[in-house]
């Protein structure tokens, strides 16, 4: 699996949002493709997805429906709503934002001090 | 999230949560599943497979926890689920359940039942308007009575006319008068009062009207009637206004009625009951005259708005010293000096009884405190038990807080159950309260279960419930996981901390009791002594009744003095009569005082005025009475009209006196030595009688013969070898054939009348009495638990102990060694408890000393008794602790 990062706290929800919004998932699914887009780069605790999952069903950034799996059983999808997809935005820009402002202080030299 | 949606989640959570729950579980299901799917396609072993997915996952019950508090609308199911937990749990335990449910029912019966009074006599005002601008006047002359009088007559009017303080004053004077309808006339409690008063009380008749300035005047016959007279007497039928009654022989005619509550005058304002009938006070020109004499009269007045109690004391006292040097003559200013006050109404009716009945309520808390200390013991108990099962919820992912909190939800269960059945114990004998209750506790509301009441009792329930639910949790939650579920196992004994904590609790509860009993036999010994205390006369086998001749129909003294008479021969010629006789008063409810001036004695400088306690006397009162004659003679039918004034006087006023002369013969006059009244000569003296009450101090008495003074209200008096009580149809026969409309009131043995002087003391020692019981037997069953749940506890080692060679008696010492020190502690703490708390004890005792050390002995003996009880069985069981099976245990 390679070297693994721990999920920064309050990460995962925007995560999740980022993988649900390629298309609707199920729980597993979304573990799935989390460790399919970081390349198995970060580690998720399995369990701690739901009680997540349910916090932004809740806070209406996601919708959840029965469907059938591609395995053929019965299973939740979650898919994006639209104030889901706002959050996703706005996050996903503070988080760059953070990753720059990080990033360049860390790159700093000493004369640019 | 917005209340709307946080509402809606809750609705949700409560209706489908069955659904919720099992799609939750489908999907972690279907997850684990999907996963191990996964992992079998990469090659693992099917069974290794399914262990992997379920490992990687993690604690699923932790997780699921956490999705229900994620999903909202928790709190109501996490609530209901709590308390349905609790009630399984409580259900698997029922002997726990039922004492412990028992136990708060009667501390919270008891604490619910108190604080009804309490709320209805001390924090519920008083029935009238701004109760707190009410204030009553009296006058006072220290150097006559030690204690503010009520009014004398014209003094009432000047306060009336020249106050600067009060919005208005009114005077009140209750008095009886017969009340005749026809049937067997009665005696009703009539109260004069001025024009003013309802204004003063700001009360409203609920039909009719008031009396006018008018009516205030002597010549009015009209009537206002009491709420309870009204309903009593004409069912509440409104069309008695107009109509007339008929009281002391004479026609009034009913104007009003006053609204239900407005009960007057309550206990505290004057002697005697609340009014069924008011009339105007419509001072007579002799009661005006009658300057510095008759110091009768009550008055209650309405400050002004912003005018306190001190500025309305200093206007009066201006006023009391006006009265004094411009109408009282000059001899009686030089002997007192006039003073007047105001006291706030509300102190004056609740002041005398606010600390019996705040003893009581600490008393009763007491009791509850002993009790919750009790159930926290079993909580500790059944912690210890309940440490595995908490060790494995915790390690199944239950978090601590949710873990509280459900202790916490089924202490609170059991504490409302507790309040739920105390309150129907409060509602049953709140009845046995009320009769047990001295009259000089003003009802005036009604004492049962309201809002308030309600609102303490859950409050209560609530407190304790979390109070003693936090205790063992906080000091027994399992530390350590492992280590508990490794102190769980078979042979573990239970955490020091929590055997430590239990003691401590015992000793606490023994030091509470001891307390409490330490009080309860204080006012025990107290009770004795006052019942012990010698009257000074026999009241056993004695009936007296009360009758007063209506001026209206007896004009003349002659009359008067032939009724009774007549009466006093009828009396006598009773078969069951010994002795018969009459007065004024009688022993114990002692009425007039007055100051006398003796012949050729000079007071010290600075000695209060002379004063006694007065009765006038006819017949063969003292004898019948059995009030001894120490020297000289009794009266006798001579001690007429025609013949020299003569006088009683008790013991103690001839020793202070004439300490080393016979007082035979001396003279003394009432008022002061230049009044017109006669000298009286001292014919005999007799023993002293209490006057008040037993507990109080014997004060000189003279008596004088009825002849020579006669007044138409005596209470009469009849010895009867026979029970005394079947004499009473007899007395009323044998007054009614003088006079059939003639009232005959309180119709009492003195021994009754002894009881009413002395029900305010054992209303007190019932209680507390009744209490400390209560404590000693929680105490008892507090030291019971600890002994025997430590005995099964080291059955193990005593087994050991006894396979060792230990005997029967060396294992019962060991029980009991235990037991004594948890006593020997709790005593100490409690002797010094007790001797700081019975100091505030000190006013309820009479001739015993807070430090008592008898009763400080009898309750560590009685303590000892019941420790030694409670663990005799525990002792027992530990003695037949066959060793092999105890060891067979390992």
């Amino acid at each position: 699996m390679g070297e693994q990062a721990q999920i920064l706290q309050g990460t995962l929800d925007l995560l999740i949002l980022k993988a649900v919004s390629l298309g609707p998932l199920h729980g597993y699914g979304v573990l799935l493709r989390i460790e399919q887009i970081s390349r198995g780069a970060l580690l998720i605790e399995q369990g701690a997805l739901y009680p997540a999952l349910f916090r932004l069903v809740r806070q209406g950034y996601l919708k959840a429906n029965w469907g059938t799996s591609e395995n053929n059983r019965k299973a939740k999808f979650y898919e994006l709503t639209a104030a889901g997809r706002k959050r996703l935005r706005a996050e996903a820009d503070g988080w760059k934002r953070l990753v720059e402002a990080v990033g360049s202080v860390l790159g700093a030299e000493a004369e640019e001090v | 999230m917005g209340l709307m949606s946080w509402w809606r989640a809750t609705i949700a959570g409560l209706t489908r949560r069955k659904r919720v729950e099992e799609e939750m579980d489908e999907e972690i299901r279907g997850h684990i599943r999907e996963r191990a799917e996964d992992l079998k396609r990469a090659g693992v072993p099917r069974e290794e497979a399914q262990r992997r997915a379920k490992i990687e996952f993690g604690a699923v019950e932790r997780f699921k926890e956490e999705c229900r508090e994620e999903r909202g609308g928790m709190w109501m199911e996490t609530l209901w689920s709590d308390a349905r937990f609790g009630v399984r749990m409580l259900r698997k335990s029922p002997g726990f359940t039922a004492s412990a449910i028992l136990t708060l029912a009667l501390g919270i019966g008891a604490n619910t039942a108190i604080f009804s009074v309490v709320h209805a006599v001390i924090l519920r005002p008083l029935p009238y308007q701004a109760p707190e601008r009410l204030a009553m006047v009296k006058e006072w002359i220290p150097k006559a009575v030690p204690d503010p009088i009520p009014v004398c007559a014209p003094d009432v009017v000047q306060f009336q006319t020249q106050n600067q303080t009060f919005q208005s004053l009114a005077g009140f004077w209750g008095t009886t008068f017969d009340f005749d309808d026809g049937g067997k006339p009665t005696r009703l409690t009539v109260e004069r009062v001025s024009a003013s008063l309802f204004a003063t009380l700001g009360t409203q008749p609920l039909i009719g009207r008031t009396f006018t300035a008018e009516e205030d005047r002597p010549g009015h016959l009209v009537a206002i009637l009491s709420y309870g007279f009204w309903e009593r007497q004409f069912g509440g039928r409104r069309e008695v206004i107009g109509r007339s009654v008929t009281l002391n022989r004479q026609p009034y005619v009913v104007i009003g009625v006053m609204p239900r509550g407005a009960v007057f005058p309550v206990v505290g304002m004057e002697q005697g009951e609340a009014a069924d009938v008011f009339i105007p006070m419509a001072f007579t020109p002799e009661e005006l005259a009658g300057v510095g004499d008759n110091f009768n009269f009550s008055v209650v007045g309405r400050l002004k708005t912003g005018v306190s109690v001190e500025q309305a004391t200093a206007d009066l006292q201006k006023i009391a010293r006006q009265i004094e040097e411009t109408t009282y003559p000059v001899a009686v200013r030089s002997q007192i000096e006039l003073n007047a006050l105001a006291l706030p109404l509300t102190e004056q009716v609740v002041g005398k009884v606010r600390r019996l009945l705040l003893l009581l309520l600490g008393a009763v808390g007491f009791v509850l405190l002993i009790g919750c200390i009790n159930i926290g013991n079993l909580l500790l108990v059944r912690a210890a038990d309940r440490e595995r099962e908490i060790a494995v919820r915790l390690a199944l992912g239950a978090s601590r807080w949710r873990l509280l909190r459900q202790l916490v939800a089924e202490n609170l269960l059991l504490t409302l159950a507790g309040a739920t059945l105390g309150l129907m114990l409060a509602y049953w004998t709140t009845d046995a309260l009320l009769a047990l209750m001295p009259k000089d506790v003003p009802l005036f509301h009604e004492v049962g279960l309201n809002l308030a009441v309600l609102g303490f009792t859950v409050g209560l329930a609530v407190v304790t419930g979390v109070a003693f639910g936090i205790l063992p949790v906080l000091t027994g939650s399992p530390r350590d996981v492992n280590e508990a579920l490794k102190e769980g196992g078979r042979t573990g004994t239970e955490g020091m901390e929590h055997q430590r904590l239990r003691g401590t609790l015992v000793v606490a509860e023994v030091a509470l009791a001891m307390v409490q009993l330490v009080g309860a036999g204080l006012l025990l010994r107290s009770f004795q002594r006052v019942v012990e205390t010698d009257p000074g006369f026999r009241p056993e086998q004695v009936l007296t009744a009360s009758l007063s001749l209506p001026g209206s129909q007896y004009k003349e003294e002659a009359q008067i003095k032939s009724f009774y008479q007549r009466l006093m021969q009828r009396l006598r010629q009773l078969p069951g009569t010994k002795a018969a006789g009459a007065s004024t008063d009688l022993p114990l409810e002692a009425g007039w005082t007055h100051l006398f001036t003796v012949e050729g004695y000079q007071p010290p400088p600075g000695a209060e005025l002379n004063r006694c306690n007065h009765s006038v006397i006819l017949g063969d009162y003292l004898q019948t009475m059995g009030v001894p004659l120490i020297r000289g003679r009794y009266f006798t039918e001579q001690d007429n009209e025609k013949s020299e004034h003569a006088l009683i006087v008790s013991e103690s006023l001839a020793r202070r006196y004439w300490p080393k002369e016979d007082a035979m013969g001396k003279r003394l006059k009432w008022g002061p030595g230049d009044s017109k009244d006669p000298w009286l000569t001292i014919v005999g003296v007799v023993g002293d009688v209490k006057p008040r009450g037993l507990d109080l101090e014997t004060t000189p008495h003279t008596y004088e013969p009825y002849l020579q003074n006669p007044g138409d209200s005596l209470n009469v008096a009849v010895r009867t070898p026979a029970e005394p009580g079947s004499m009473a149809a007899e007395l009323r026969a044998a007054v009614w054939s003088i006079d059939p409309h003639l009232a005959v009131a309180r119709v009492r043995t003195m021994d009754q009348v002894i009881r009413e002087s002395t029900s305010p003391r054992r209303f007190g020692l019932l209680l507390v009495g009744s209490f400390a019981l209560l404590a000693l037997l929680l105490a008892g069953v507090g030291i019971y638990g600890v002994i025997s749940y430590s005995v099964m506890r080291r059955v193990h080692e005593i087994g050991v102990r006894m396979a060792l060679g230990a005997q029967e008696g060396d294992v019962r010492a060991l029980v009991l060694r235990q037991s004594a020190a948890l006593l020997g502690a709790g005593v100490a703490i409690g002797v010094a408890g007790a001797l700081g708390v019975t100091r505030l004890l000190e006013s309820f005792l009479y001739e015993v000393k807070p430090t008592d050390p008898l009763t400080f002995l009898s309750v560590v003996l009685a303590l000892a008794g019941v420790a030694l009880m409670a663990c005799w069985v525990p002792a027992r069981k530990a003695t037949r602790v066959d060793p092999v099976v105890a060891l067979r245990y390992e």
